[in-house]
């Protein structure tokens, strides 16, 4: 059984980090599209038209890729982790179905408008498909996350004495303050991804001196936008997800410090290795106080470290410390970055900066490792809990279920999702190359004729 | 209420047959009726704008079927395990293939990937269907409500021949989406398939009918509730207008009456199982009725009016974008 809820947590771990990766970029990079077309609706702009269906059809590819590894998510709460569905379900299971009913059918049936209705709808109507496409990923974004928060912080709801959970109100868990601080910080750290895309994409075109004119464009709005959404990402959306921890899941917090005796005036740790085992922060440079001050606002207050937690109440220390830490000093280094670049843009030196241009092309993946990490910290930082407080995960998975059954599906995964992974870039390093003036002649849809 | 809810996650999962089946069923019949590169990507273009959302149904009514009744899903998805994985890879698969067709103009990689949807679209059918036959015969379910399917119990007769039946329904369907939605040569050949596989649902869909008196027999509620005799009668009437209105060179309306057909036999079997969700085996009253295993009465009062109201609204939308995405049938270039 052991094993079975190890594997079961392998899976459902691998298999949401690898479909995570394609809705930052379709809720990153859907506000610059409805943008693109709005602008081109306004202005005529073929510069805008062309920008808009170039980055659509990067949006499509993440879109398909998205779906296609997001229908096993949904499935695997019920394939791997039935005993938790069965008791929650009529909780979960509302943010859930709605996301389905008002999230996916909006963002599919306007995303197909958008790639394949230019001939047919007017240019309102086009204008509105690419908007409410924006709309339906950044819903389904808010519906998934809600699920999320739920789990991390449970309201609205009572449970039997037979241990089954059912909402008493669906409206404290869709207007829960953990909900919507957990999908502020991830919307923008979607945008922040996005922005840097954006850049990214545009640094390469000047480096590389060509599609000038749309170098110069992605730059213009992506290096500014990077700027923004990287400050907004730390503060105050990260900053509230921080108070959030410290308030509902203090075990999380001294994890993600790696603070293991309880102190007053607890220092902020910026390098160090946790040994789980001796209990101590290896080698560590700490800033004192600061994690007091950041946790509560004050330089001397009381933090409690992981020793103050009975054993099987502990979230594994390390995973949780470095992912956190890694989350924040990427974070740290975009803000730094695009703050530069944006004074270079403004001081209209950044195109003839090939440095900085080249800094801008090769941090795109990191973005991408930001967000994740950030997930790593919040759900392995969640164990020994799947619903904080309520059920453990080592309750939670299907009893039939065995663990080699789990370990064989895991590889099939495995092996899918690595041909999906080559392919997805295969297939967006073709059309960056390509470029936005080129519009594919046959693609299998009709778009171009 | 749980009736409300029963007949709501039946619409959803109808739906989905309805809508995905036209482009699983035209997956099905690509490499027959489309033998050229012009001709498949007319086919494809055909159900491009739709077959995404149309793929939404079903993990709508998954959504529906976790918040409506948890405990079926669960012990379903969880008894279905190796089935309901290689379901999720086929998706894929046929996913992949849609999307990566058309990405380089090279012969092999475009046959290879029309050989992958036309595979991945009929194993797909093929899997859903032995699962509805599943689960009208009913699944061992122990007192915990837990079961393991296993191959050889899964893969019995009765559910291959509905898996068989799912199969030649939907390629009809398909066949029946081409002759009206594609021009030229895939149109001409989708009505010669029809042709062939008409007799073969027929037939297979009085086996079927015949057998599932024996293995589940739906007397009990058609005395009970005399009114349900309508889903067969207007599933035959739509069989019936399939085979008139393909002969009369009518495809719109033989599309039509295939949905017809299909929404018959759903709402047919939906009526068999009635009232339950997971029957058990070899007793369907071992298993999970919509009474036995329904969400909370409170989370079924909030879901419900969202639901019905938001997939409503859907239909709207849907409908409207349809009409606008309308422009005839599509012409091999």
């Amino acid at each position: 059984m052991e094993n079975a809820v190890l594997a079961d947590r392998i899976q459902f771990a691998f298999t949401v980090l690898f479909h995570y990766l394609f809705p930052i970029g379709t809720m990153g990079l859907a506000p610059f599209i409805a943008w693109f077309t709005f602008v081109a609706a306004r202005t005529g702009s073929p510069l805008y038209e062309r920008a808009a269906r170039f980055w659509g059809r990067i949006f499509a590819v993440n879109f398909a890729i998205g779906v296609v590894t997001g229908i096993p998510m949904e499935f695997q709460f019920g394939t791997n982790w039935a005993a938790f569905s069965a008791r929650t379900g009529a909780v979960i299971g509302q943010p859930l179905a709605m996301e389905g009913i008002f999230a996916f059918f909006l963002e599919s049936i306007f995303l197909g408008v958008f790639l394949y209705g230019r001939r047919f709808v007017s240019a309102r109507l086009y204008v509105a498909s690419a908007v409410l496409v924006w709309v339906g990923s950044w819903l389904s974004g808010f519906l998934v996350i809600s699920v999320n928060a739920w789990m991390q912080h449970p309201v609205g709801y009572l449970m039997a004495p037979d241990g089954q959970v059912t909402l008493t109100s669906l409206a404290a868990l869709l207007l829960s303050d953990y909900a919507w601080g957990q999908f502020i910080h991830a919307i923008t750290g979607a945008v922040l991804t996005g922005s840097f895309l954006v850049a990214g994409v545009g640094a390469y075109y000047v480096l590389a001196r060509r599609q000038s004119a749309y170098g110069a464009l992605f730059l213009g709005l992506g290096v500014p936008a990077a700027c923004v959404f990287s400050v907004l990402t730390i503060f105050p959306t990260g900053d509230l997800n921080g108070s959030a921890i410290t308030k509902y899941q203090p075990a999380k917090l001294a994890a993600a410090e790696g603070l293991f005796t309880t102190e007053q005036g607890a220092p902020l740790a910026i390098i160090g290795m946790p040994d789980e085992q001796n209990q101590t922060l290896i080698d560590p440079i700490v800033v004192p106080g600061v994690l007091s001050f950041l946790a509560y606002g004050n330089l001397h207050a009381n933090v409690k470290g992981i020793a103050a937690y009975p054993v099987g109440d502990r979230p594994p220390v390390a995973v949780t410390y470095y992912a956190y830490h890694i989350m924040v000093g990427l974070g740290t280094i975009f803000v730094a970055l695009s703050a530069l670049a944006t004074l270079l843009l403004v001081t209209k030196r950044l195109e003839r900066s090939r440095w900085l241009l080249w800094l801008l092309m090769l941090v795109m993946p990191f973005p991408y490792i930001a967000n994740e990490a950030g997930w790593v910290t919040a759900e392995v930082g969640r164990q020994p809990w799947m619903v904080y407080g309520l059920i453990r995960t080592a309750e939670s998975a299907s009893p039939n279920v065995a663990a080699g059954e789990t370990v064989f599906t895991l590889l099939g995964f495995a092996g899918m999702y690595f041909l999906l992974g080559v392919l997805f870039i295969l297939i967006v390093l073709r059309e960056i190359a390509s470029g936005p003036e080129h519009e594919p002649a046959a693609i299998t849809a009709a778009a171009a004729s | 209420m749980i009736v409300v809810a029963f007949v709501v996650l039946v619409a959803m999962l109808a739906a989905y047959v309805l809508l995905d089946g036209y482009d699983l069923g035209a997956g099905a019949v690509h490499l027959f009726v489309a033998r050229n590169d012009a001709e498949r990507v007319a086919v494809m273009e055909s159900i491009g704008p739709y077959w995404n959302g149309n793929e939404v149904w079903l993990i709508a009514a998954g959504g529906a079927l976790f918040a409506l009744f948890p405990q079926v899903y669960a012990s379903s998805f969880s008894g279905f395990y190796l089935p309901f994985m290689v379901l999720l890879w086929l998706l894929m698969f046929r996913g992949i293939a849609f999307e990566l067709r058309g990405q380089f103009p090279s012969d092999l990689w475009r046959s290879f990937f029309d050989v992958t949807f036309a595979v991945a679209s009929t194993l797909l059918i093929l899997v859903l269907g032995v699962a509805l036959g599943n689960i009208v015969r009913g699944v061992p379910l122990d007192a915990g409500h837990y079961f393991l399917g296993t191959f050889t119990f899964l893969l019995n007769p009765y559910a291959l021949g509905v898996g068989l039946l799912a199969v030649a329904a939907l390629a009809q369907h398909g066949a029946a989406w081409v002759a009206a939605r594609v021009d030229g040569a895939p149109a001409a050949r989708a009505r010669s398939a029809l042709k062939i596989l008409w007799p073969a649902v027929l037939v297979l869909i009085a086996i079927v009918t015949i057998v599932t008196f024996a293995v589940h027999s739906p007397s009990a509620n058609l005395r009970a509730m005399p009114a349900i005799a309508l889903a067969p009668l207007c599933s035959a009437a739509g069989l019936a207008g399939v085979a008139v209105f393909s002969l009369q060179r009518r495809p719109r309306r033989a599309f039509e009456a295939s949905t017809l057909f299909l929404a018959g036999l759903l709402a047919s079997s939906a009526a068999t199982v009635y009232p339950y969700l997971l029957p058990g085996y070899p007793a369907p009253q071992t298993g999970l009725s919509i009474f036995s295993a329904p969400a909370p009465p409170f989370a079924l009062a909030t879901i419900l009016p969202v639901a019905i109201g938001g997939l409503i609204f859907v239909a709207a939308y849907r409908t409207f974008v349809g009409l606008r995405l309308n422009a005839g049938r599509v012409k091999p270039r």
